[in-house]
């Protein structure tokens, strides 16, 4: 089942449109990726997934439910962790999660039992009684995210929760939202680094100038813009080569010499690196490293927008 | 209405769990009787000090000395006329009366005369005693005048009129006006006050906006009607307390009587703190920071209670001030006050009454209209 439905939305800021014709589905168990460079409409599309922005036209659904008609239920069942972090620094760890699990409707034991185990889930139980003003940025990430989850929400939407972090922090949020899938959490993750979403994310939506232009899984993302791979073959230098049995070997396109470095670019349906391998030692080749590359979700993303995701 | 009071008791937790808040919201508005208790405090009744030198021992003297004593808020010391000029100006006493030679005969004749007063603070002082002190000696000389110099009738008149079978009854009349300048001036403070409280609790949405936890409370199952009614409660809550407070603490501690029944002041000052919400918002509806909006608060605030007569009687004004008051809430909260002070019934009050509450109107619709024009998530509701 769909947890989330969005079919032909459009928002407009005056003149602007920053959101348009959208249509995109998030099935119930996924990561879901959101690329887009800053001003594509990422953040207005999870605004008005969140209900805090009415689209000009076209429907949202959350489980079948519009949002707009069922307000109250979908909101029950997303939890928001905002790029900027979003807590009340004068009040305590504890106080901060059981609040916003509060405007949930969650009272009493319930939500005492709920924020506790939000606390231990984000690895601050033993910091319930103390301030977020003395907390790392990586702590207050966390317990950032805390709040978006004490109500058990079905799905999570994270805009950059790993922004200016400590790598032992990134880990943890990374394992924490592995954790949250398996626990049958959907999650839509965004973030400015593709090693992450490719890490963690099932499927990936590029979205640009308020378009989705690419959605798919890594590897469906990676066969829209290239059919070739090459690999970098070095070589003891002053060796000679023929490149024409190079060339001569299935599936190859094309062989590039540049001093003792070798390019051979191949068809990427082609699985032909054990033959030209063969090739070199059968000539007595010395290799001396030898490394294959295929196009990874920068590329894709650089290659459909035109611009890298983090020099914006 | 649940998640309304969730976020009720979450602002007064958050907003009291400093307890600087406390002395701020509930510790200022007392500032206002206090100072009115110093600007009122002092007693309106001097004691004026009058030396005597008797120069002209007789008994039309000697009564005359004996009337002057008997009046109220003198004290009469008696004399040497050589000490006179150092008493003056050492400033031990206020004024000397000199009853030379021939004072008595004089009057006896009816043509008072022999009489000096010596000060040196001019009528302030000598136009009191005059007017006491002449009255009698014109009755004592016309007494003379009758007896046109036979010296026995005039005894007779003068005996008759000493033991005169009349008596004065003395009622004090209690002087009200102190008690309803000190009501002026501490409810001005407090309508400052109130303004004040609305503007810094009003101010949270824009520091919510600012810390973003307002993004992550419109996303929970709340939106920003209800955080608005969350917030005006909450200046409710808090102004009402201090109208109590401050009319409490007026009666019972201070014992400042205001000459208006408790409920019908508390009617008028909560309908103006409607006012109070309503200027608040708008301030925080065209305010892009918590710092314009604090600075639009000082500018809107003092002002206009400096116009309206929040400090002062409007009444001392120039005209045109005066007239540009009356497009200000203070001035008809007040005004409402002055009546009912006055002894104008409540109910004959509709007018100041509706005039306050279509300035709360005004001021609502005003501010409901631009929240409603800020689409931007970042700018607000």
């Amino acid at each position: 089942m769909n947890i989330l439905e969005i079919k032909n939305v459009t928002k407009k800021f005056g003149d602007f449109i920053a959101v348009d014709n959208m249509s995109l589905t998030v099935a119930e168990g996924e990561i879901f990726g959101f690329l887009g460079t800053n001003g594509a409409g990422k953040s207005t599309t999870i605004n008005m997934i969140s209900g805090l922005l009415r689209a000009n036209s076209g429907e949202i659904k959350i489980l079948g439910k519009d949002i707009h008609k069922h307000s109250r239920f979908a909101k029950k069942n997303i939890g928001i962790v905002p790029q900027d972090i979003a807590i009340y620094e004068d009040l305590t760890t504890y106080e901060n999660v059981k609040f916003f699990a509060g405007l949930y409707g969650l009272r009493g034991t319930q939500l005492h039992k709920q924020v506790e185990e939000a606390l231990e889930f984000v690895g601050l139980s033993d910091k319930h009684k103390s301030y977020p003003k003395s907390f790392s940025g990586g702590m207050k990430r966390r317990l950032n995210i805390a709040c978006a989850i004490a109500h058990r929400p079905k799905l999570i939407i994270m805009d950059e929760p790993t922004v200016g972090i400590d790598p032992q922090s990134r880990n943890y949020i990374l394992n924490s939202v592995k954790k949250l899938n398996e626990m049958g959490c959907t999650i839509i993750y965004t973030s400015h680094y593709m090693e992450e979403v490719e890490e963690i994310c099932s499927r990936i939506a590029i979205i640009d100038h308020g378009k989705i232009i690419a959605e798919g899984t890594k590897e469906q993302l990676k066969a829209i813009i290239t059919n070739t791979k090459d690999v970098w073959i070095e070589i003891k230098p002053m060796e000679t080569i023929d490149l024409n049995k190079i060339e001569a070997v299935s599936g190859v396109k094309a062989v590039q010499m540049e001093e003792n470095l070798m390019k051979v670019s191949s068809d990427v349906s082609v699985n032909n690196l054990n033959d030209i391998i063969q090739c070199l030692i059968n000539d007595k080749v010395e290799i001396r490293s030898l490394k294959e590359q295929s196009p990874n979700l920068e590329t894709v993303f650089l290659t459909l927008t035109g611009r890298s995701l983090r020099d914006h | 209405m649940q998640d309304v009071m969730w976020l009720v008791r979450h602002t007064l937790k958050k907003t009291f769990s400093n307890k600087k808040n406390i002395l701020l919201y509930f510790g200022t508005p007392l500032i206002g009787i206090i100072i009115s208790l110093l600007v009122y405090s002092g007693s309106n009744e001097k004691n004026v000090h009058i030396g005597i030198v008797n120069n002209d021992p007789h008994y039309i003297t000697n009564d005359t000395i004996h009337f002057i004593k008997g009046l109220e808020h003198l004290s009469v010391t008696n004399i040497k006329e050589s000490e006179i000029d150092d008493q003056i100006t050492s400033g031990k006493l206020d004024c000397v009366l000199v009853f030379h030679p021939g004072f008595s005969k004089s009057v006896q004749q009816g043509r008072p005369d022999h009489l000096q007063i010596v000060s040196i603070h001019g009528s302030e002082i000598t136009g009191f005693i005059k007017s006491y002190l002449y009255h009698y000696i014109n009755n004592i000389s016309a007494l003379g005048k009758i007896a046109n110099g036979d010296e026995r009738t005039f005894l007779q008149m003068y005996e008759r009129y000493q033991q005169s079978p009349f008596r004065t009854s003395v009622h004090s009349l209690k002087d009200t006006s102190k008690n309803i300048g000190m009501t002026y001036q501490t409810i001005g403070y407090l309508l400052m006050i109130m303004l004040f409280s609305a503007g810094n609790l009003a101010e949270m949405i824009v520091k919510e906006k600012e810390n973003r936890t307002y993004f992550r409370l419109l996303s929970a199952p709340i939106n920003g009607k209800r955080y608005v009614l969350s917030n005006i409660i909450v200046n409710m809550i808090v102004m009402t307390g201090q109208i109590i407070l401050t009319l409490v603490i007026m009666d019972r501690v201070f014992h400042i009587k205001t000459n208006i029944a408790f409920w019908q002041m508390a009617v008028v000052l909560m309908l103006f703190s409607l006012v109070a919400i309503g200027i608040a918002f708008i301030t925080v509806a065209f305010a892009n920071s918590s710092a314009s909006a604090g600075a639009m608060q000082n500018l809107i605030v003092v002002p206009s209670c400096m116009l309206s007569g929040c400090f002062w009687p409007a009444d001392i004004m120039p005209t045109f001030v005066q007239k540009i008051a009356n497009f200000l809430p203070q001035r008809w909260t007040l005004d409402a006050l002055l009546k009912l002070q006055q002894g104008h019934s409540f109910g004959s009050l509709y007018l100041n009454l509706l005039i306050i509450l279509a300035f709360a109107l005004i001021f609502f619709l005003i501010s409901a209209y631009k929240f409603g024009r800020n689409n931007n998530v970042n700018n607000f509701v």
